[in-house]
């Protein structure tokens, strides 16, 4: 079967601590997966070693789309493959929110000015903010915000999107709408790998769920097979703690 | 983040003011020790011996004056510029310094009578092809700023065509400059420079220049001092004591006809002129007189400053990134660069530039020298702000940039350099400040910019307005950058909240 994302035997080092351990994880094209475990589980760095924001081992390979993820000149391809949505936006305060969309796609794909303003506001038209285009970030709330970064991370027309927690930074009232903008994208055939906290969110959106603990992977399966009938203790555990709360 | 805490030309400005705002009476002192100025090293005027003993035409004549007077000497060591504030002020009692008495300094201060008739003189290298003035049409002649030499090469330029005056602080640099080849020919009092020549051979007075004017010890206007002193010079001239010392210092005695020998009246004393403190510090007259030399020095200050502002800025961003995201040994010199650039005086670093330089064979103008040695300087401490502002950028907006695939250029340029900008407008602008208002050490090398200028014109009217004028200069310059700021900074942080 062809993996669009393969990781074998991923680890990571820092210092002595080892924050994956032996990580292997194929993404099909298309697929949804979404990534949980407890805070400080490895799963953040899991999806940061994808586009290579953090440096994993050298025992380890990741390929994207065909291409082994290390630094070099095909870095470049593998991170036009791939979009990121990161927990706190990040979006750039001094650029207007048309700006910040169009940035990557004038300056990486060379397109002119004006297909790179169409194709802006097409995007933020489909996360439903075009009429806040000349506004800056910081006028914007932290939900508008996170759908204008998921818009740029969609500027590049990606294979792959990878939200690394996407609304954990939010007030509870905005986590939905921003919910509602994966939602959409995941029946649009764009493959995703979603670290969450949200679980019945990614019950309902993921075709696959991997448990992490303590950098491995614990367990994975359908969001049935996790849910409903998780084999490993520690993923009951976990399952258990989040579902009382 | 300042080249000096406080920068040197408003120190010098100061010093030069502090005389008048803080009088000091040297009768006040208790010891009732005359206090004599003097610019030592002016040969042989006052000078010291290897013993580092003061000696010299005038300190022998000062000396026995203040013995007739029976009062003890103590003699302060004052640019020849200076030694007009310092009278005026009272700092000190008697100004010596081969001191040419002219109309317009007799507007504001006294001399007694003079007691040695000088001429100009052209001193060039002894390898030179110049023999005469005539000779120096196209040519760059040094002067000693405010001098009387000074004052006859401006009122002849164009009568010869000098390229340009460069105006020195004394006799040593400039006569260093001529053997170095920056100027062709120094033109200085003529005593001085016979003297100083005696044992260089690699110099050579070619020519006198028939000025006239003749020395003396000069007061505060209408100080009694000056009658008593006039009257001791009458008694020495008789006694044939002034001339002994013309034959102890230039081997002959001089002409019965001379100054020297003959008792001559003391120089006029403007009638009814009482200088009151707006005649002393905002003279009007002055002030009209002078002010076209200012604005002409102010073009040179703006140009130097600009120049090094915007190459400062330059090589500081370039060395801000080198330092950060180089291949290890360019970031380690960048590092050296930065720390021992910013540990070495502006000063020191100048004159290394400007005098040492040319003996390993790089001579530059003094425009370039001191663009240099300011870019070097301003670029260390750019370099350390732009870093700074990097460093304050949060790691997202790096990680962003390079989720989206910008190159390393793309990410500086567009992402994190305008906001990085942003963060440290204050710092650029205070540095900015800071390399306009050091741009007044560029005086050291004879660059005429607004403080040089001021300098002269006060030597020449004795009068300090042109530097009140000055000071108010930049401050009329230097303001509105520090306003216009502050209202940029304020419309940034708006946008950006």
């Amino acid at each position: 079967m062809d993996s669009l994302i393969q990781l074998k035997n991923v680890s990571k080092h820092y210092g002595k601590f080892m924050a994956l351990r032996y990580v292997n994880l194929d993404v099909a094209e298309g697929e949804v997966v979404s990534v949980i475990g407890p805070s400080g589980s490895g799963k953040s760095t899991l999806i940061r070693c994808i586009n290579l924001l953090e440096h994993y081992d050298d025992s380890g390979k990741i390929t994207v789309n065909g291409t082994v993820v290390r630094k070099g000149a095909d870095l470049k391809n593998v991170r036009a493959n791939v979009g990121m949505v990161f927990q706190n936006f990040n979006l750039f305060p001094h650029m207007t929110i048309l700006e910040n969309v169009k940035l990557a796609p004038m300056r990486v794909g060379e397109i002119s000015t004006e297909a790179a303003t169409k194709r802006a506001l097409r995007l933020l038209d489909n996360v439903g903010i075009s009429d806040q285009a000349d506004k800056y970030p910081g006028q914007l709330s932290g939900g508008q915000q996170q759908r204008v970064a998921i818009a740029r991370a969609l500027a590049m027309k990606p294979k792959i999107l990878l939200f690394d927690e996407p609304t954990s930074a939010l007030d509870p009232e905005m986590v939905g709408e921003v919910l509602n903008v994966i939602r959409k994208l995941a029946g649009q055939g764009v493959t995703m790998i979603i670290v969450t906290h949200e679980m019945g969110f990614a019950r309902q959106v993921s075709d696959r769920i991997v448990f992490m603990d303590a950098g491995q992977v614990v367990e994975s399966g359908t969001p049935a097979d996790i849910f409903d009938g998780a084999k490993e203790p520690r993923t009951l555990t976990f399952l258990k703690n989040v579902l009382e709360q | 983040m300042h080249f000096q805490k406080l920068s040197l030309k408003f120190v010098l400005i100061l010093t030069s003011l502090a005389a008048y705002l803080v009088p000091v009476s040297a009768a006040s002192t208790g010891e009732n020790a005359l206090i004599v100025g003097a610019n030592i090293g002016n040969v042989p005027w006052e000078f010291q011996d290897t013993a580092g003993e003061l000696i010299g035409f005038e300190i022998d004549l000062v000396n026995e004056v203040a013995k007739r007077l029976d009062r003890a000497i103590e003699v302060i060591n004052i640019p020849f510029n200076g030694l007009f504030s310092a009278v005026q002020s009272s700092r000190i009692d008697i100004a010596i310094s081969s001191i040419t008495i002219t109309e317009q300094r007799l507007a504001s201060v006294s001399f007694a009578q003079p007691y040695y008739d000088s001429d100009q003189s052209l001193t060039i290298r002894s390898d030179s092809s110049i023999q005469s003035i005539n000779d120096l049409q196209d040519e760059v002649v040094a002067v000693d700023t405010g001098s009387t030499g000074d004052i006859w090469a401006s009122e002849n330029q164009q009568q010869y065509g000098f390229k340009e005056i460069r105006r020195y602080e004394g006799l040593a640099p400039a006569a260093l400059d001529l053997q170095i080849g920056r100027v062709a020919g120094y033109i200085s009092d003529i005593p001085a420079m016979q003297y100083y020549t005696k044992d260089k051979p690699e110099l050579k007075v070619v020519e006198r220049i028939d000025t006239g004017g003749s020395y003396s010890m000069m007061f505060r206007k209408d100080d009694e001092l000056a009658l008593s002193v006039n009257e001791i010079i009458t008694n020495l001239k008789q006694e044939g004591f002034v001339n002994e010392l013309h034959n102890k210092w230039f081997g002959v005695l001089a002409e019965e006809t001379t100054s020297t020998a003959k008792v001559t009246a003391m120089p006029g004393v403007k009638a009814g002129l009482l200088l009151n403190f707006m005649d002393t510090f905002l003279n009007k007259a002055v002030f009209v007189e002078t002010l076209p030399m200012l604005l002409l020095g102010l073009t040179t200050t703006l140009k130097l400053g600009l120049v090094s502002i915007v190459l400062g800025l330059f090589f500081g961003l370039l060395l801000a990134l080198i330092r950060l995201y180089a291949p290890a040994i360019a970031r380690v010199t960048a590092k050296i660069y930065i720390n021992v650039f910013r540990s070495i005086p502006l000063l020191v670093l100048l004159i290394v530039i400007f005098y040492a330089l040319p003996f390993v064979g790089i001579s530059l103008s003094p425009f370039t020298a001191a663009a240099t040695a300011l870019i070097i300087v301003s670029s260390a401490y750019t370099a350390e702000i732009f870093r700074s502002g990097i460093e304050a950028i949060p790691k997202g907006q790096f990680e962003a940039s390079q989720a989206l695939g910008l190159s390393f250029v793309h990410m500086m340029k567009d992402v994190i350099l305008p906001q990085a900008t942003r963060i440290v407008i204050p710092s650029l602008t205070n540095n900015s400040i800071n390399v306009i208002k050091d741009t007044a050490l560029a005086s050291v090398v004879a660059m005429p910019d607004l403080l040089k200028q001021a300098t002269q014109a006060q030597a020449i009217a004795a009068n300090p307005t042109p530097l009140i004028a000055a000071a108010g200069i930049y401050l009329l310059v230097l303001l509105p950058m520090v306003l216009a700021v502050s209202h940029l900074e304020k419309k940034y942080s708006k946008r950006n909240q």
